[in-house]
């Protein structure tokens, strides 16, 4: 995907302004939030399960490198043709290569945010390949040349008329306004390719260690058929999928489905192993996995590294004051909110994406809901640390924080500044005891709020004040 | 007990009467406060704008400041968060202060946490009649686990009754220097609290936490909304605010 | 050096670690994924059978039950009819030897097609935790019978029926070699929310699944 957090600022304004995208996202932010909520309370042991997922997850990124080798030792005795990629222009290289060898034309794909990362779609178009995503949201958002604004649910930024209007012109039928007719429309359209694409793309939601197996998590179907009925299956990965084993994968699900959606398990989760056996009579010829790095060794390298953990749930912009309020196409890439204010910087270059770790709060909503506990808001203010480092920040900004730092060392001159500033304060403040305009570098504030005045006096002048009464005693 | 009172920059320079609510509770609770002089500013500023050395300075001046006090008390959720859940790790590079530091945020306490659980006051001082709805500020819940202990308290209070709004525990849209330099989705995340203020239909709303309340009332205003915005210790101690 | 030996370099510098893995390093691996012990479970004081039925519900499948083997082909003749269904479709070869015909049904012992409407499977075992259904791919065990028709009727002796996933694969560990294929968890219908977060059943695969319990 193209790379616009540079935009983040100018974008996130146009959306707050965007009522039919409030009224999207007031409507998701109701459902995610109540469903997960409800769901998380079918477990009564949540956070003893949350711990030891957080602990498995870290064990898979300590071990990596000794998993993967176990993983693919056994995939390769099942048949998978495995390939290990190490940036993402050589994902699409190697998808392509796959393709041309088997005389590909048409393309069938389930949902791969890896494959967003590398633009993988717009590069198999370019090679002349036929390629139709599947998964609802994704189809819809490929019929309309946007790119997701959710990890999960990618088309959560449309509206009922939106779709209704797109299929109309797309699929050149009489426009229909019901929900589930529109989705059994798209059924109905997308059936044939399921039936006759040459190749099927999928992403891994895992790859289980003990078994060789990828394994995905879908609700719609579109990932078995994907990954059963053309004669090629590829599935592209994050070398920081792996998980040791089936029991691990069983328990982490558990959190996955509920944090994503509410669900207490996902309609479907399809483990594949290899390809077609002998005896089969159904599976593909070939399946082939792409084991890719495109940045995550540096980040595992890196002290954004938990930032890995990450199991793509999406809870953590479900519950982003930020995210809630502008949605997900201001970050500008692939993954939005809290996730995608550290991995944005973390996979594109930090003087690329600016805003994203600043645009918090810092309130910590993102990091209780997750599911493998990743410190968000703590990576958030490191990546602000990092920034100050390398001298990114607006000089202003820089000066203005050592100004205070220097003056608040100092309790005398504090103290003479802040006396002169709560008097002009209270009189800029007027008989309402309100400021309609602050100074620049304060105008963010007022541009939507006043600002209450000081009361006129400090605390410490009054306090020292009331000691001295004290020590001379009674008038 | 022997009590450091640590009132806050904001406390300070906007609210001082928030500061001697404090003082007076405590002294209600029968503790002995000190409210060392020199106090100025935790150093959140510079710490969540990724200054680690601005904010170290003031750091250190805090630890230097309350070390010798057996409790540090401080009327905010976000500064005693500040110094309980984040100091040791802003001295990590320190050697020579992390050990006084850790020692410091494990004493520190906020207000409300420190005078339900620690002192377990009984009766407060504070009179109102009517309704409140209180408003968790985030590092007050979510760093100090400060819920509950508002609330008991403010129910001590005859003739007091709370009406919790629909969601008390989302972010206001504060969070320091985003309110200024984010400051349309700052607003607006303010403008959906403001919304849930109203529709709890109470006559003050109550909270924890200056920056907050600035934010809150500075949005509550601008919407010619004039209901009253109160900080917990001066409710509880009946030092509301002389205009 | 090859992609792989780069990135398996890299995350062994990321870990801190020099050299190559040392035969300890890789047994404690080994070892961890030998043991595959469980996480922590939620409590599961409940019946397996009534539990499975109640969620399977709940995930929006139908449920039935008869007492033996025999009683399928009525059984499922009368969900057809009620539901106003097509009364013919495919099932799995283990289900070649029942009465269709009698029941008024037209299946045939194939894999499914596009145009097939009905596809009748057996299963793995079944998980009552979340009323899920375990699928294994196979010779006989066809994965597009309960995929490709609009509706799957799968049958389920109530002997099969485990507490969790974890139940499952110890299941399969005990009676199989290994992973097949493909190994397909099955809840319910086939669903999606992704316009305006509004529910729809039957997006690719079936719009209904009703379950059979045999005695």
């Amino acid at each position: 995907m193209q790379i616009t957090s540079r935009d983040f600022k100018r974008v996130a304004s146009r959306k707050l302004a965007d009522p039919k995208l409030q009224k999207a996202l007031g409507n998701a932010k109701g459902k995610l939030v109540v469903t997960r909520a409800r769901s998380i309370l079918e477990l009564d042991n949540y956070e003893e399960i949350r711990e030891a997922s957080a602990r498995v997850r870290d064990f898979g990124l300590q071990n990596m490198d000794v998993l993967l080798e176990e993983w693919e030792r056994r995939a390769v005795a099942a048949g998978t043709i495995v390939h290990w990629v190490e940036s993402g222009r050589e994902v699409n290289a190697k998808v392509i290569e796959i393709a041309r060898r088997h005389n590909v034309r048409k393309i069938i794909k389930s949902k791969s945010m890896l494959g967003e990362e590398t633009n993988l779609n717009h590069e198999l178009e370019a090679a002349g390949l036929d390629v139709r995503e599947t998964d609802l949201g994704e189809y819809i958002i490929q019929q309309s040349g946007e790119t997701p604004s959710h990890i999960i649910a990618p088309a959560v930024h449309k509206s009922r008329d939106d779709v209704a209007d797109l299929f109309a012109e797309k699929h050149q039928r009489r426009r229909l306004t019901d929900i589930a007719a529109l989705t059994h429309e798209a059924r109905e359209i997308l059936r044939p390719h399921f039936l006759d694409a040459d190749m099927g793309i999928s992403g891994a939601n895992f790859l289980v260690a003990e078994t060789g197996s990828t394994m995905i998590v879908t609700n719609e179907g579109n990932g078995r058929m994907t990954t059963t009925m053309p004669r090629v299956h590829v599935a592209i990965t994050g070398v920081e999928k792996i998980i040791p084993t089936l029991e691990d994968v069983s328990m982490i699900l558990r959190l996955l489905t509920r944090s994503a959606t509410g669900q207490s398990i996902s309609n479907y989760l399809s483990f594949t192993t290899g390809p077609k056996r002998p005896d089969d009579k159904d599976g593909p010829g070939e399946f082939h996995v792409i084991i890719v790095d495109a940045g995550r060794t540096k980040v595992l390298a890196s002290d954004m590294r938990e930032a890995l953990r990450c199991i793509r749930c999406g809870a953590c912009m479900n519950h982003c004051p930020v995210y809630q309020n502008i949605g997900g196409h201001a970050y500008g890439w692939v993954y939005p909110g809290p996730i995608g204010s550290i991995l944005t910087p973390s996979y594109v270059g930090l003087e690329n994406a600016i805003d994203l770790p600043n645009a918090a709060t810092l309130c910590n909503q993102c990091g209780v809901v997750c599911p493998v506990k990743i410190p968000l808001p703590d990576l958030m203010r490191k990546l602000r640390e990092k920034q100050v480092e390398r001298g990114l920040r607006p000089w202003g900004e820089r000066v203005g924080l050592r100004l205070w730092a220097w003056a608040a060392a100092r309790p005398r001159i504090y103290s003479l500044l802040t006396r002169i500033g709560a008097r002009i304060g209270r009189l800029a403040g007027g008989r309402a005891g309100l400021l309609h305009k602050l100074p620049p570098g304060g105008s963010g504030w007022t541009t939507g709020r006043d600002f209450p005045a000081p009361k006129g006096k400090t605390f410490r002048e009054l306090y020292a004040r009331e000691r001295a009464g004290k020590r001379s005693g009674p008038q | 007990m022997k009590v450091g009172l640590f009132v806050t920059c904001l406390v300070d320079l906007m609210r001082p009467n928030i500061g001697f609510a404090a003082l007076r509770l405590l002294e209600a609770a029968g503790c002995d406060v000190v409210v060392p002089a020199t106090q100025t500013c935790c150093g959140q500023p510079g710490y969540n704008s990724g200054d680690r050395i601005a904010a170290q300075a003031l750091a250190r001046k805090v630890v230097d400041e309350f070390d010798a006090c057996e409790y540090i008390v401080v009327p905010s959720g976000s500064c005693s968060g500040m110094i309980r859940a984040h100091y040791p790790e802003l001295f990590a590079e320190l050697p020579e202060y992390r050990a006084r530091a850790e020692a410091v945020a494990a004493r520190t306490y906020e207000l409300t946490d420190f005078l339900q659980n620690m002192v377990r006051l009984e009766r407060v001082p504070g009179k109102f009649s009517g309704s409140v709805t209180y408003h968790d500020s985030c590092s007050g819940l979510r760093e100090m686990g400060v819920k509950s202990q508002p609330r008991a308290l403010l129910s001590k209070i005859p003739g007091l009754t709370i009406k919790e709004m629909q969601q008390p525990e989302q972010c206001c849209g504060f969070g320091g220097t985003f309110a200024v330099k984010y400051g349309d989705i700052s607003s607006r995340i303010a403008d959906l609290k403001c919304e849930d203020v109203q529709a709890a239909g109470a006559d003050a709303l109550v909270l924890g936490d200056l920056g907050c309340m600035l934010n809150i009332e500075g949005r509550l205003r601008r919407r010619n909304d004039n209901t009253p915005v109160l900080h917990v210790a001066e409710v509880l101690a009946g030092e509301l605010p002389q205009d | 050096m090859s992609a792989r030996e780069n990135i398996l370099g890299r995350i062994r510098a990321a870990n801190g670690k020099t050299g190559a893995a040392s035969a300890a390093e890789r047994e404690a691996v080994a070892a961890r994924l030998r043991t595959h012990a469980r996480g922590p479970l939620p409590s599961m004081d409940w019946d397996p059978l009534p539990r499975f039925k109640e969620r399977c519900i709940v995930m929006m499948s139908t449920v039935d039950q008869v007492a033996s083997r025999s009683d399928l082909p009525a059984a499922i003749a009368r969900y057809l009819t009620s539901n106003r269904l097509p009364l013919g479709g495919v099932c799995w070869p283990e289900f070649a030897d029942l009465d269709w015909g009698g029941a008024g049904l037209d299946i045939a012992a194939r894999p499914a097609t596009g145009r097939d409407m009905v596809g009748v499977t057996g299963s793995f075992c079944a998980i009552a935790e979340n009323g899920t259904l375990m699928l294994l791919s196979g010779e006989d065990t066809h994965a597009t019978t309960s995929l490709l028709p609009e509706t799957h009727i799968a049958v389920v002796p109530a002997s099969r029926v485990v507490r969790s996933m974890e139940d499952g694969w110890d299941l399969l560990r005990r009676e199989r070699e290994g992973l097949p294929r493909q190994v397909n968890f099955v809840s319910g219908p086939s669903r999606t929310a992704d316009i305006e977060m509004t529910l729809v059943m039957g997006v690719h695969g079936p719009f209904r699944v009703h379950v059979v319990v045999v005695n």
